[in-house]
């Protein structure tokens, strides 16, 4: 076919070291940025807009390319498949999948209040609203978190601040139990960690660990010790096979990463560092912390600039030192659609795989998203030989 | 009863296959594309004509056929069509794809009839036949198909020789579009004509899709060679001199400079042959601007890259070459695969598409041992691997291709209308048009709202705007007065003098006159005195006069007095206005019913 040939960068420096540094790369533009990206299947995820009107909530199909193991050079088909689609009326940052259901709660960052949706199945492609869930308070600045696991009949938990995070049955509406705390520090992390047990982490660094089997007080553990006064904490919590083997990393806005056991999240850390984000004062609702699903002690982490970085805590210690990343992926800072150079391109979320070691989809302020699936540099190293699989 | 536009698709549209698209537009039947369904053996890989006639031939029921484009998916069943079923009217088709499709259609009969030994297929001869029967197209060109339907192709840049056709009888408009690329995309609106079109058809097949850039396919290219190059095997990429194998070649030779690469690169003769021919055939075909976008230089004038031999296919150590034919079915691609299949060092890279019964359809398949002739089997050990390249509209071309031709309606053919909710909903949404997704055999029909143009004198537009006031807008109407002419197929808004004169006739001069009586025992001409002196003091701002011969006149309407002939005390007031005049008779006769009473 007589297309265009562009000659100017058809082979740029980063692609063309790509060639080493990723076993798997896949470049998309999104019509509008997302804020999201959340497995609703092991192939499928939901990316959303949100401009302050009109967005659209999107369920991707993952190109097969990626999943075709066996017969991997035989598949061609290497884009993203909309498999249902749908409008909302206002923003959606954050959006959670109800396991064991076709339903997605979203919340608009802005109130409290949460929309629950059903993704449709196989007869119609089109995401519909089905209802929406109160939140327990109508004022919010920072919106809700959203948090769920694998229960029947569906429940969702979710919160704006600590004071107000309540666990709701989905198609009742009935609330089923209520973290009772008068501190209303706003909440900037919210996850089960069992089916019982689950933890609520403050903008301030504070986390409650809370089992909504007793009607005993939380517990609440204090911030980490940091240098700033006035930083932000995001966290996230690896989830093992028993609660108690379970690791929490805290984040903060200046860069500070702490990682602690679940069982003494009160007293001292397990190892700590200051890792090289490379902060810019940008817009923090994007910082994002990530335990690696499948590889031991990565952490990934995203949003101080255009780049999501890959660290391995193992080796850490209790001194805060500089840590340098793993990896890398400086994407969508190299392949930018940005046309307005005054505001550089910004991650603005990021998720791994749940069972492909080092796949991991991430999304930036520009529209793109991309999927990639990163080579281990001390591993190829090792092993002296780039192109092995 | 509102006039429309049916829309019917003939062809199935799970996958690429058999596009047919019957319109009917002003009394006029038109039938786009006539493809192939490429993955079936029996009659299902032909468009359904039954819809058209039960029997028989087909010329009396279209008034022509265009083709968009070369691709068996859309050209692949014409000569099915003309000569099998029958049709001896014009097809239209721009001159590159007059020129190649013939040869796709006769490599393809190749294939299916002595490959696959099929028997119900069209013949070589056929495909002459048929191609006698086409009317090439030139871009930008208006071509009366009759005195009604008028056609015109327009650059789309899918593949060489793709155009958009702009159908039109009357004032109502179609535009028909399979996939356009980014060039065609800038300057749609342009050549558009600004017409908006009733209805923009497009095929939506990957209309769900958020493709991967192009960039991504471009690496995963490279990556493959480089890693067979690394470990010393060989590279073969059948292509098509149609295909992307300039482009390829481009790719690899800017990597093998960048990364001071040493393993051969060759392309075969044939290749360049071929190339260079419809290089040209496009250079001639296209204007200034579209070839400016292109490459310039002479096809195969690269560094690295060097012309084949067949003795080169021994030579020890890491190449790529570059062979046609582009599906392995025959030639010197399928030599070079045999002899480099059995070593599992090497790799194949299919750029495209391969047709049934082509060794390029069974690899991809992943048989993994091949029946040759002479009963002789190949192991295919070496690495096999599909890359696509192709261009088709995803959901964000197809919001932009609306985005530019703002036509009023949107009809997207697919098949399987239920998948595509979201995306209809989207462009209604988007766009406020209507959008149609027909199934198979199922009829859209959209009502179209034709704008009737009229040629407007300019003593009469002068005329208006000497009247001053504000200029006319589309929120804000003005009325004006005028005459309308319909003279043969056109309208023309004109003073009323000048129709007059047009049409010979003179102005009849209408006057209505009004008998009021009124008790007063003055004379006639007191009386008059005194309507005179009130009508002037009640209306103010009107033009009021009392004139010497015994008359008042307001405006234009004029007042007598005479004394009744029954009653001495009574007077009879004949009012009297012609047409023009009445807006003020009301006023005066409410005025003149007060002085009754007084």
């Amino acid at each position: 076919e007589m297309e265009a040939v562009e000659f100017d960068d058809i082979l740029d420096d980063w692609f063309i070291e790509s060639l080493k540094t990723y076993k798997d790369l896949h470049v998309y533009q999104l019509e509008h940025p997302t804020q999201v990206i959340e497995w609703t299947s092991e192939k499928t995820v939901c990316v959303t807009g949100y401009s302050l009107s009109k967005n659209e909530i999107l369920e991707l199909r993952l190109p097969l390319k990626l999943f075709a193991d066996e017969n991997k050079g035989l598949c061609a088909e290497r884009d993203f498949k909309v498999a249902h689609g749908g409008f909302t009326d206002g923003p959606v940052r954050r959006l959670r999948h109800i396991p064991g259901t076709r339903c997605v709660v979203t919340n608009d960052g802005l109130s409290s209040d949460l929309q629950v949706w059903d993704l449709g199945g196989d007869d119609s492609d089109v995401i519909r609203r089905t209802g929406s869930i109160a939140g327990r308070r109508n004022v919010s600045e920072r919106g809700s978190r959203i948090a769920a696991r694998l229960s029947s009949p569906p429940q969702v938990l979710h919160g704006a601040q600590s004071s107000d995070v309540q666990l709701t049955e989905l198609t009742s509406g009935r609330t089923l139990y209520k973290l009772e705390t008068d501190s209303t520090d706003p909440l900037s992390f919210l996850q089960f960690v069992s089916d019982t047990v689950f933890l609520a982490g403050c903008c301030n660094g504070s986390v409650y660990v809370t089992d909504t089997r007793t009607s005993a007080a939380p517990q609440l553990s204090p911030p980490p010790a940091s240098s700033g006064d006035s930083v932000l904490w995001w966290a996230d919590a690896s989830v093992g096979p028993h609660p108690s083997s379970c690791r929490v990393v805290r984040l903060s806005s200046s860069g500070q990463a702490v990682v602690s056991d679940l069982r003494s999240l009160g007293g001292g850390a397990v190892c700590q560092a200051q890792l090289d984000v490379q902060e810019r004062c940008c817009n923090l609702d994007h910082i994002r912390v990530s335990w690696a699903p499948t590889l031991d002690d990565c952490i990934s982490v995203s949003g101080f600039s255009g780049v999501v970085q890959i660290y391995n805590t193992c080796g850490w210690s209790m001194e805060l030192q500089e840590r340098q990343p793993l990896f890398q992926h400086r994407g969508h800072v190299v392949s930018s659609q940005q046309t307005d150079d005054s505001t550089p391109v910004f991650t603005t979320a990021h998720i791994w795989h749940p069972e492909r070691p080092r796949t991991l989809l991430s999304a930036a302020s520009d529209g793109s998203v991309h999927v990639w699936d990163w080579v281990d540099p001390e591993q190829s190293a090792a092993d002296g030989c780039w192109f092995l699989y | 009863n509102m006039p429309e536009i049916n829309v019917t698709p003939l062809g199935a549209g799970q996958d690429v296959g058999r596009s047919c698209i019957l319109v009917s537009i002003g009394g006029k039947n038109i039938m786009l594309d006539c493809g192939m369904h490429m993955g079936y053996n029996d009659d299902r890989r032909f468009p359904d004509f039954s819809y058209i006639t039960q029997n028989g031939r087909l010329t009396d029921f279209l008034d022509c056929v265009i083709i968009s484009h070369f691709h068996l998916d859309h050209c692949g069943a014409l000569p099915y069509m003309s000569e099998m079923v029958g049709y001896d009217g014009p097809i239209y088709m721009t001159h590159p794809t007059k020129a190649i499709c013939p040869i796709l259609l006769e490599d393809f009969r190749k294939i299916t009839v002595d490959k696959k030994g099929e028997t119900n297929f069209f013949t070589s001869q056929m495909i002459k036949d048929c191609m006698k029967k086409v009317v090439p197209l030139n871009l930008h060109q208006t071509v009366q198909v009759d005195d009604e339907l008028e056609i015109k192709a327009y650059y789309a840049g899918h593949v060489l020789g793709a155009a958009m056709v702009h159908i039109k009888v009357g004032s109502e408009s179609v535009v028909y579009t399979v996939s356009v690329n980014k060039y065609a995309k800038s300057h749609i609106s342009a050549w558009i004509d600004k017409c908006r079109p009733d209805i923009l058809i497009s095929e939506s097949t990957y209309a769900t899709t958020i493709r991967d850039s192009k960039r991504c396919r471009e690496r995963d290219f490279l990556k493959k060679v480089h890693e067979t190059i690394e470990r010393g095997g060989k590279v073969l990429i059948p292509v098509f001199a149609l295909g992307r194998a300039q482009e390829l070649c481009i790719l690899l030779e800017t990597f093998w400079e960048r990364m001071n690469l040493k393993a051969p690169i060759y392309f075969s003769t044939g290749l360049t042959e071929k190339a260079n021919h419809y290089y040209k055939l496009f250079i001639t075909w296209t204007n200034q601007k579209i070839r400016k976008t292109f490459v310039q230089r002479n096809m195969f004038e690269f560094k690295h890259i060097k012309a084949f031999d067949r003795s080169y296919a021994d030579n020890p150590g890491p190449m790529v070459v570059f062979a046609t034919p582009g599906m392995l079915h025959a030639g010197q691609s399928l030599q070079i695969f045999k002899k480099w299949a059995g070593n599992e060092k090497n790799m194949v890279i299919m750029p495209g598409y391969c047709v049934q019964g082509t060794i390029g359809h069974k690899i991809l398949n992943g048989q993994r041992k091949l029946e040759m002739e002479g009963r002789a089997t190949l192991d295919v050990k070496l690495q096999v691997e599909y890359m696509s390249f192709s261009a088709h509209a995803d959901a964000k071309g197809i919001m932009q291709l609306i985005r530019m031709a703002e036509p009023r309606n949107m009809l997207l053919v697919h098949g399987e209308a239920v998948k595509m909710e979201f995306l209809k909903g989207k462009i209604e949404q988007e766009f406020s048009i209507d959008c149609y997704m027909p199934a198979n055999g199922e009829t859209a029909t959209v009502t179209t709202n034709p704008s009737v143009p009229v040629d407007i004198s300019l003593n009469l537009l002068k005329r208006e705007m000497a009247l001053g006031g504000p200029l006319p807008d589309p929120k804000k109407p003005r009325t004006m007065h005028g005459t309308l002419i319909m003279k043969e197929n056109s309208l023309k808004l004109v003073s009323s003098e000048q129709a007059l004169k047009e049409l010979g006739l003179n102005e009849h001069q209408l006057r209505f006159t009004c008998r009021v009586q009124l008790q007063d025992p003055h004379s006639d001409p007191d009386t008059l005195h005194r309507i005179y002196t009130h009508l002037k003091s009640v209306l103010k701002g009107y033009t009021i006069q009392h004139l010497p011969d015994g008359t008042v006149m307001v405006e234009s309407i004029v007042i007598k007095v005479s004394s009744s002939a029954e009653d001495t005390n009574a007077k009879v007031l004949l009012l009297s206005w012609s047409y023009q005049g009445g807006e003020y008779f009301f006023t005066a006769l409410c005025i003149v019913k007060r002085l009754m009473y007084q």
